[in-house]
């Protein structure tokens, strides 16, 4: 069993539920973001904003776990690369690693809570019981294994039964991410990557990501009225961090 | 929306030198330095030099490594897993330094002479090398920053290493340590040709590896690391410590002013240079975009 993902961005209507829905599963704090929104700007006549959602990419090769030193970051046996809170130092050598730049370090700074030095909400109240972060550590995308371990142990199927499913997966309006098992041919996340020939970022760096993108013009808005990719100049124009 | 250029442009890497990074970067420098000194200090006997090296590994180098971790007193956990990364086995080797360097100074300083003082010796030698070339491989095993992706890395931060410690040795020298100076004059000379062209060479290659080290090597000589790589590491770092060396070797005699004020330059040469190596360290944009 090896859990995947395919993010279909000629669905993807660049709304950021991905991004919310992940940090209200997670209660993460208001300085880091697991999922990310990468946005660009296309040239030409009439310039567009293209975007594609991008998470830990869960590598098969993970460069981050082969660096870190203190066996925090580790592989489980369905393929989600995990972190253990309690063993990280903190040493960063995997942000570093990361290809993909899919890691944050959690600083005091990027928790300083969603009113600095005003009031404390009661949703942060909650996710110190519920989600608990440790400044000093580093945080990543997990594919929300709580919710998978917690789906399978009631004999739920992660990617087609909501309660065992990652949240952004679950709350994209447009369903432009499928969640499931790689392993299986016959899943829906293995079907589309296999039909609309799903690619995964950066190849050449072996590390086997089980993320696929779709979309043959990745980077680009499909509305784009620019025929010829060689006029297409692209400037940044945001970028959820 | 606010306007940045996190991955879809050249993205540099900020965690190892930015804000609390820079102790990452004065531990990286401390290290090469302190094990470049004890190296000398070994060839020139000189218990100053071996004991200021020390100094430079177990106080400066540890205490940076611990302020740089978020969860210091959790270091412990780094020391057990040596075949996880170099980070991990650098931790190992400075501390093994640290323990050896202690015990063949306390040997040296009461026991001099004996079989045991020449196996510490050899032992915390050993460990002093391999603290002044891990940080090479800690960089050049990230297959994620082409500017770093290089075999010439360890070489270089290692003759840069010894090159601060043949320096620092003229210090010690000057000060009445048991130091020949003009040997470790004409060592600093020799090792400041090589660094040169070597640092010509690395940036040579690593602006023909791929697009972002090219785009890491012009961050450097013509971007916002300019300043830096101009100023410090070629004026401070080759270009004055050589016409000091060079002139101390045609006149014969130059003030002790001027020797140390090379050898400051050297320092902060050395530190210039890894600070531009970790500063200028980038990574691929996410998607490769026509345009
Ligand atoms: S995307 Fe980065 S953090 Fe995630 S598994 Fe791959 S290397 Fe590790
Ligand atoms: S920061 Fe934590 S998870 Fe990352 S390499 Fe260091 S110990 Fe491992």
């Amino acid at each position: 069993m090896r859990w995947g993902m395919a993010v279909d961005l000629t669905q993807c209507i660049r709304c950021y539920a991905c991004v919310a829905a992940c940090r209200i599963e997670h209660f993460l704090p208001m300085g880091m973001s697991w999922p990310r929104l990468v946005a660009m700007e296309t040239g030409g006549d009439s310039p567009t904003v293209s975007t594609y959602s991008v998470r830990c990419n869960q590598c098969q090769d993970a460069p981050c776990v082969e660096v870190c030193p203190t066996g925090a970051t580790y592989q489980r046996e369905d393929g989600i690369i995990a972190i253990d809170q309690d063993k990280c130092v903190g040493c960063r050598y995997c942000i570093i690693a990361c290809p993909y730049q899919n890691r944050t370090f959690l600083s005091k700074d990027k928790n300083q809570g969603f009113f600095p030095g005003r009031v404390e909400t009661d949703f942060e109240k909650a996710g110190k019981k519920l989600y608990r972060h440790q400044v000093g550590t580093t945080e990543k995308c997990n594919f929300c294994a709580e919710r998978i371990d917690a789906g399978l142990a009631k004999g739920l199927k992660p990617g087609v039964d909501r309660e065992a499913t990652p949240a952004c997966v679950n709350t994209c309006p447009a369903q432009a991410l499928t969640f499931g098992d790689l392993d299986d041919p016959d899943s829906e996340v293995s079907r589309l990557i296999k039909e609309k020939n799903g690619f995964q970022l950066h190849p050449e760096y072996d590390t086997n990501p089980s993320v696929y993108f779709i979309d043959g013009k990745i980077g680009f808005s499909e509305t784009s009225n620019i025929k010829d990719d060689s006029k297409r100049e692209t400037a940044p124009t945001g970028a959820e961090r | 929306m606010e306007i940045h250029e996190w991955m879809i442009n050249y993205t540099r890497q900020t965690e190892w030198i930015d804000r609390r990074g820079i102790f990452l970067w004065i531990a990286f420098y401390a290290g090469g330095l302190g094990g470049g000194l004890y190296l000398v200090s070994l060839y020139f006997n000189s218990l100053w030099g071996m004991f200021i090296s020390w100094l430079i590994i177990a106080v400066i180098k540890g205490a940076a490594h611990l302020i740089y971790l978020g969860k210091p007193l959790r270091f412990w956990r780094i020391v057990f897993r040596p075949n996880s990364s170099w980070l991990a086995r650098g931790i190992i080797f400075v501390l093994a330094f640290v323990v050896f360097a202690a015990v063949q100074l306390a040997l040296s300083f009461w026991l001099p002479g004996t079989a045991l003082e020449i196996v510490f010796k050899v032992l915390a030698g050993m460990a002093a090398l391999a603290v002044t070339v891990y940080t090479g491989f800690v960089l050049n095993t990230v297959k994620a920053v082409p500017f770093w992706n290089s075999t010439l890395l360890p070489l270089l931060f290692v003759l840069c290493g010894i090159l601060g410690g043949f320096g620092l040795a003229v210090i010690i020298g000057l000060n009445g340590g048991n130091v020949n100076i003009a040997v470790a004059e004409a060592g600093s000379r020799w090792l400041l040709i090589i660094n040169a062209l070597l640092i010509v060479v690395y940036l040579w290659t690593a602006a023909n590896r791929e697009t972002t080290g090219k785009k890491s090597v012009m961050e450097q000589m013509r971007g916002n690391l300019a300043p830096v790589f101009w100023v410090g590491i070629v004026a401070l770092g080759i270009v004055i410590p050589l016409a000091i060396a060079f002139s101390s070797y045609f006149v014969s005699e130059v003030s002790s002013a001027l020797l140390v004020t090379g050898v400051a330059c050297e320092v902060i040469g050395g530190l210039a240079l890894r600070y531009c190596v970790l500063k200028a360290g980038a990574y691929k944009p996410l998607v490769a975009i026509a345009g």
